[in-house]
């Protein structure tokens, strides 16, 4: 006979489906649990603190050598940005980190700059500004920040802002425009030269500057602070030297040095090297070399005549201008890192004629031009003020 | 057929069910969401904005071995000279500093700025002293600012003679000589 | 209690059990909150630019006694010390001390406390 007894009491079902009815109530309310919820958001201010840090303090990683001085196929060795000049010099940050780092043709947003300065593992997206105070150009790398038109906020984006002071290179301006040769029977030196400064009456002329490391690095203002050193010798890190920078040598007014009429030619840099300063009196001796004999000037920058492109090839005209820069660490390249290295850059110019121009070879007094940290005519290296912005998001 | 004996079930699961609606009412009204306006994010934020703006005002932009000073150098050592030009100079460098941003606007913080210096007349006590420096608003109390300082030495080679600070509570001159202070300047957001 | 059933007892045990989890999930849900808080009040309480300033300035004045022009005499020297270790109690609320190791090349002991961070250093002249 059929049974009709069923297997579970009604009692059992009623309990159970209260039951039921609550938990799948209850379920649905965990959602709410979420709302205030967004992990990521938490974050941004402290993201953004973090990278403003690593940029703004930190110089790189490789620092030895210099991340910024790396050739473009070896990016991937950069495992760090820094903007900074050293460890010891927080917020004073050097133009050719900044200038590397903001370079958009080289490093991929966001890819190449979440590994190295963003870091996390949540694709945040961000955006890092620079300006320097006084200029409206402000470089900047990163997506455009969630404001409206009015500048309003329409996101949330954590912030962080720097104040910086970025070191500025040293430079040597030279202007020979009241350059006067003393006419009279009793030769005299001619005069209105900037100091430091000779020359000659000749067909074949030599121009030299030289840099003496050992007192470039030990005789340094604020008691050698790296703030404010001269350094072309190294860039950052090399053989422990730190804060390497280029020189810049501006020579003006040229047009006023032949008096009669000689057409010039700009025909060779060379750059000598010695371990032992020449005491007066002496001439080129002490330099031996060259380590380089270039007519091809494309590893410095030179301009001439306030052409904006650099030369490429020597030998070539001078008329009025000569912009000769030295990249960071070449001379490091050149010196062999040495700090009591002297180096001299000479130039070689060729006159049509005989006629005055611009010599260092004079036996009495050494001629070559000493790029110091006394002569009134360079412009020392300087801290000019900006600021730093990161916004993540 | 329908037995009649006692069964636990139904009173069971309204006993769970229950415990569940309770415990979930307890749960939400206890978690809190989180809001960006009571935490110290913008204290650390205004911190290092202060910070950095009182040591970039204190590095100085020219140095050579004959003259290193720092903007701020030159403000503490004419603030006891002649109060109201170091007053206006700071007035006009450290907001530069500290409202510049990228792009156009420009931040409005406000700031009240003192500085510090050990009493030396005073034995005793040995207590230090602090005079008003600048500032571009005053306190009323509702402020909630972040206090920055940045040390200060005035001595040689760019003041060869030191430093004359002001009357303090004795009344006496203080020996004129190199000396630290400590600037401190308090900054808030409106 | 003997003659009761204790067959249905799993479904209170069952709302027992989902109400421990909400609660466990309210708990861990609720300490997230205050992450990005922790940051910044850990930020704040590790004195950075405090440490950076005041090394800075017992370098500066250990560096102008042992200059080469214009150096200041030791009473002037100690006159800063003071300064320095009076003034950094009295606002800073933090212990410093340093003292001179050695003269030339300079070697400088630093030490600084505030009671929760403690920083030493021997800083040698580059």
């Amino acid at each position: 006979m059929i049974d009709d007894d069923g297997n579970l009491s009604i009692d059992f079902l009623v309990g159970f489906t209260i039951f039921m009815i609550t938990l799948i109530y209850v379920a649905t309310l965990i959602p709410t649990l979420f709302i205030g919820l967004q992990s990521n958001s938490i974050d941004y201010d402290a993201v953004a603190y973090r990278t403003g840090v690593i940029l703004a303090e930190d110089p790189g990683m490789p620092y030895n050598p210099s991340w910024e001085t790396l050739p473009n196929i070896s990016d991937s060795q950069i495992l760090r940005f820094g903007l900074a000049l050293s460890k010891d010099t927080p917020n004073i940050l050097t133009p050719e980190k900044i200038n590397r780092f903001f370079c958009s043709t080289e490093f991929i947003y966001p890819t190449d700059y979440q590994s190295r300065a963003v870091f996390g593992d949540y694709p945040y997206q961000f955006n890092i500004s620079l300006q320097m105070a006084g200029s409206s150009v402000t470089q900047s790398v990163g997506d455009i920040l969630p404001v409206d038109s009015t500048g309003r906020s329409v996101g949330t984006y954590g912030y962080s802002r720097r104040v910086i002071k970025v070191k500025e290179h040293s430079n040597a301006t030279l202007d020979f425009s009241n350059f006067v040769v003393n006419p009279g029977p009793t030769p005299a030196p001619p005069s209105n030269l900037p100091l430091g400064i000779y020359t000659q009456n000749a067909t074949n002329q030599a121009f030299s500057v030289y840099f003496n490391y050992t007192y470039l690095l030990n005789s340094g203002p604020d008691y050698d602070s790296i703030a404010y050193q001269i350094n072309p010798l190294a860039p950052s890190g090399a053989n422990g030297l730190v804060g390497g920078e280029g020189a810049l040598i501006n020579l003006t007014g040229l047009q006023a040095l032949p008096k009669n009429g000689a057409t010039v030619n700009l025909s060779s840099i060379s750059v000598y090297k010695s371990q032992s300063a020449a005491p007066l009196g002496t001439g080129q001796e002490p330099f031996g070399g060259p380590e380089l004999n270039s007519t091809n000037p494309s590893q410095f920058l030179l301009y001439i005549d306030g052409n904006p492109t650099p030369v490429t090839q020597l030998p070539c005209n001078v008329t009025s201008n000569v912009s000769l820069f030295i990249p960071p660490g070449l001379l490091s390249y050149l010196g062999g890192g040495d700090s009591s290295t002297l180096l001299n850059i000479t130039m070689q110019f060729q006159l049509s004629q005989q006629d005055w121009y611009l010599n260092s070879t004079q036996v009495t007094p050494y001629g070559a031009f000493n790029y110091n940290y006394t002569n009134p005519n360079i412009t020392q290296p300087h801290l000019e003020d900006g600021v730093m912005e990161v916004a993540v998001w | 057929m329908v037995n009649d004996r006692g069964q636990l079930f139904t009173i069971e699961g309204v006993a769970a069910s229950m415990i569940m609606l309770f415990t979930t009412y307890l749960v939400l009204g206890a978690t809190t969401v989180y809001t960006p306006g009571d935490s110290h994010i913008s204290d650390m934020q205004l911190e290092q904005i202060g910070s950095d703006a009182l040591n970039m005002m204190n590095t100085p932009s020219n140095c050579t071995s004959s003259s290193c000073v720092s903007q701020l150098q030159q403000i503490v050592y004419e603030a006891d000279i002649n109060a109201s030009e170091a007053n206006s100079t700071f007035n006009t460098i450290f907001p530069d500093y500290v409202n510049n941003r990228t792009g156009s606007t420009s931040d409005n913080l406000h700031y009240y700025a003192v500085i510090t210096f050990r009493n030396t007349t005073d034995t005793n006590t040995n207590s230090t002293w602090s005079y008003y420096l600048a500032s571009n608003r005053n306190l009323n109390g509702v402020e909630h600012p972040v206090r920055v300082t940045e040390w200060v030495i005035i001595g040689p080679p760019n003041f060869p003679n030191g430093i004359t600070l002001p009357p303090g509570p004795l009344g006496d001159e203080y020996l004129p000589e190199p000396r630290a202070v400590l600037v401190e300047v308090l900054l808030w957001r409106d | 209690m003997a003659g009761l059933s204790d067959d249905a007892q799993w479904i209170v045990m069952m709302g027992f059990v989902v109400s421990l989890s909400f609660f466990f999930l309210a708990l861990l849900l609720n300490q997230s909150t205050v992450v990005g808080q922790t940051t910044a009040e850990s930020v704040l309480d590790f004195p950075k630019n405090d440490i950076r300033d005041v090394r800075s300035v017992m370098i500066q004045s250990a560096e102008l006694l042992n200059a080469t022009t214009n150096p200041i005499s030791v009473s002037q020297y100690q006159t800063i010390q003071n300064d320095i270790q009076r003034l950094s109690l009295s606002e800073k609320k933090a212990v410093v001390q340093y003292q001179i190791i050695n003269p030339s090349p300079l070697w400088l002991s630093i030490h600084y406390n505030n009671g929760v961070t403690s920083y030493n250093e021997t800083w040698v002249s580059p």
